[in-house]
């Protein structure tokens, strides 16, 4: 007996898209992971693993689901790579478990003889064998394994059942390799594939009817309507947009509640000083100017992963089609640069599902003009100011929307202009796109993933955004001058040397050395801002009900040029929402791009000319409009 | 020879997918044409029973219970014909 600590074998998950590999990984492993009812949601391989009933453990491989073992698309590569060996730092699999839809045998099998072919040993996993009996299939899984030569396991994976039987199907010794019998010498693989495939479900799988008018279809008749569609599509985003905005002002007061008692407390505690002074303007003002957007953050992904789950974000895929063309890409490009308006991060990684490598580079490309929620904040603090106002307007949503849509549209010609400089597809790839049937949401793994970016917010807040608020709060307070006043500290201060010395390149923005300073700060994280903002600007926290957002807000509106000019006016608010709109201010986001696009020059490219961009843009912008006599 | 002649005969009366009508029930004849290897992936396989549901600048099928969407000029490499002859 060998020591139940060490893993027995390595089992990989293969299957078509939308086979339920991953609802199996789940119910096999326990872990969190996400799952999406559209195509390619796993773009990455994870592993688990899990304990058969003799108590081996086994490690256990989700791969990207794939159409066949020709890929076509970077995560259908990661799939094949995987079950060949040639995955880096993964070992050639044990034993391959194919995932098939029951109810779609004629298509799934195509893949599971494929790895057969391989020569790895397989269990055929049968899983929603529930859908299918439903849909009048009669499934018979001994012939099955008659006839294949391997175990065959039926499986409801949503429901947990037959997990067990396939574990106990997971034992040792393992099987072995099937024969693949359906190969005869010269004949064309293809062919006796389909020939074996057709028998088998002519003898184990007898379908009713071929074709069933599904209740999904029916909802597609309305859901993909030429206008109706439309209809749906526009109220849907525009239901979250909204939803965003304004269910999250209810929680996002209580935070500002929460952090305005607690720096009054400290100053309670501690005496004036520079620890309470480090703990109230540093800590608590910075790290709560950024926790505040929490409420909104978990909102999106929430409608994000809603949307996915059901099945509707492969249906507004094939409506944004059109659309998309116009800029030069495909539907394919819909969801990862809609994921972007949540967070650039999972939408480039998203790009995977996008067979065309020039159409990739492009999405990456322009991903992160789609504002992400990391910019809110920053527009949350300006648009009130702009209009001069409270917050949660519609004039505000107005505003919001109008800055949406310009990062928008900027991004589809800038897409539009890249890929044709890019040239065509050596091998052209055309629009395919699995449509799922409509389903319930699976409200637990919505729940885990929205967590899970929670968590990902707030481990950031903690981590980054706390280190560079005390870092800011330190240089701002140090070198002291005593004697001075609030002003002639901060003038004295590291930080306003370093303001001075950006001002000549902000100033024709329209900005002065602090607003320089807060933007510099912020490119490695976009909500430093307003904590940078908060501390250059030195809102402290009383401690009363108004929120510091707005206290901020009233000492930005006070704020004047040395020769008493105000510091903010209109205009120079427009030149910073627009250089916030364009700046890709984000440290994790070129990480991210630097493995995707598998260069540095790309990353570091898009890195200089979104920055050339926002900073030639905001001075259009202030200039331009000082021209025309705007203030 | 004949034979050859016939399967012509056969193909010319064989239409696109974008030709048939929607609704219909279509039998795969021929797959041509360079996207025909990921058609037969997805399914798109000589002799398996499509319906179109929906035309336009993607069509969408349902395959074996599947809901595809292709494009117009994937659609041009599939050829075939009415399933059932109507009377």
């Amino acid at each position: 007996m060998s020591d139940p600590s060490q893993v027995a074998a390595v089992i990989a998950l293969i299957g078509n898209p939308n086979a339920g590999k991953t609802t199996l990984f789940n119910a096999l492993t326990g872990e969190n992971q996400r799952v999406g009812n559209y195509s390619g949601i796993t773009v990455e391989v994870r592993s688990g693993t899990f304990f058969t009933p003799h108590g081996r453990k086994l490690r256990v491989l989700d791969l990207p689901g794939c159409y066949s073992l020709r890929a076509a698309s970077p995560d259908e590569k990661v799939a094949v790579d995987a079950l060949t060996g040639n995955l880096s730092g993964e070992a050639k699999p044990d034993l391959v478990v194919c995932v098939v839809d029951a109810s779609n045998l004629e298509r799934h099998l195509q893949l599971a003889l494929q790895v057969v072919e391989l020569g790895l040993p397989c269990v055929l996993a049968l899983n929603m064998v529930d859908v299918a009996e439903r849909a009048g299939l009669r499934l018979d899984p001994a012939k099955f394994a008659d006839e294949l030569g391997m175990p065959v396991v039926p499986l409801q994976a949503s429901a947990g059942k037959g997990v067990l039987e396939l574990k106990q199907a997971l034992r040792f010794p393992l099987p072995h390799a099937a024969a693949a019998p359906w190969l005869t010498p010269g004949a064309d693989p293809e062919a006796a594939r389909r020939a074996c495939i057709g028998r088998l479900c002519e003898l184990a799988a007898r379908r009713s009817e071929v074709h069933q008018w599904t209740p999904s279809d029916q909802a597609d008749r309305v859901l993909l309507h030429p206008v109706l569609g439309w209809l749906f599509f526009i109220g849907i985003l525009l239901t979250v947009l909204w939803s965003i905005f304004s269910f999250a002002r209810i929680p996002m007061g209580w935070i500002e509640l929460a952090q305005g008692a607690l720096g009054e407390w400290v100053k309670s505690v501690l005496t004036q000083g520079d620890l309470s002074s480090l703990l109230v303007d540093g800590v608590i003002g910075g790290v709560g100017g950024v926790v505040m957007f929490l409420p909104q953050i978990i909102l999106l992904f929430l409608f994000i992963g809603l949307l996915e789950s059901t099945g509707y974000m492969a249906r507004a895929a094939f409506l944004m089609d059109a659309v998309m063309a116009k800029a030069g890409l495909s539907g394919k490009a819909f969801l990862p640069l809609f994921s972007s308006y949540a967070c650039a991060i999972p939408g480039v990684l998203a790009t995977r599902t996008i067979p065309s490598a020039k159409e990739r580079l492009v999405t990456i490309f322009v991903a992160p003009w789609m504002s992400c929620s990391a910019r809110l904040p920053v527009y949350l603090l300006i648009v009130p100011l702009l209009l001069h106002e409270g917050e949660g307007s519609w004039k505000q949503a107005l505003v919001l929307f109008f800055i949406y849509a310009l990062g928008t549209a900027s991004a589809f010609v800038v897409a539009r202009l890249l890929r044709g400089r890019l040239g065509p597809d050596a091998v052209a790839t055309h629009f395919l796109l699995e449509m799922p049937p409509y389903r319930m949401p699976q409200w637990s793994y919505i729940f885990r993933h929205v967590v899970e970016r929670a968590w990902a917010f707030v481990h950031k807040a903690g981590t980054l955004i706390l280190g560079l608020s005390i870092l800011l709060w330190a240089l701002s307070t140090y070198p002291k001058s005593p004697g001075a006043d609030e002003a002639g500290t901060l003038a004295h201060s590291a930080m306003g040397r370093m303001g001075a010395l950006i001002e000549p390149l902000v100033k024709p923005l329209g900005f002065d050395g602090r607003t320089g300073t807060a933007i510099l700060s912020s490119f490695a994280a976009r909500e430093v801002f307003n904590a940078s903002m908060a501390i250059l600007f030195r809102v402290r926290d009383t401690g009363d009900k108004k929120a510091n957002r707005s206290m901020l807000r009233e000492q930005i509106a006070a704020a004047k040029w040395p020769d008493g000019r105000p510091l903010f006016t209109p205009l120079s608010m427009i030149s910073l929402l627009v250089f916030y709109i364009y700046a890709l201010q984000c440290l994790p986001t070129v990480a991210v791009v630097v493995r995707e696009a598998g260069s540095w020059r790309w990353a570091l490219g898009q890195v200089a000319f979104m920055t050339a961009f926002a900073w030639l843009a905001s001075l259009l912008v202030y200039q331009g409009g000082s021209l025309l006599g705007l203030s | 020879m004949t034979r050859k002649l016939a399967k012509e005969q056969e193909l010319d009366r064989a239409m696109t997918l974008n030709q048939a009508r929607v609704g219909s029930d279509l039998r795969i004849q021929v797959l041509r044409g360079p996207g025909c290897e990921r058609l037969r992936d997805l399914g798109f396989c000589e002799q398996i029973e499509v319906r179109k549901l929906a035309g336009g600048r993607n069509l969408i099928c349902s395959v074996c219970g599947t809901r595809l969407a292709i494009s117009k000029e994937l659609a041009e490499q599939v050829l075939v014909k009415m399933a059932v002859e109507k009377p």
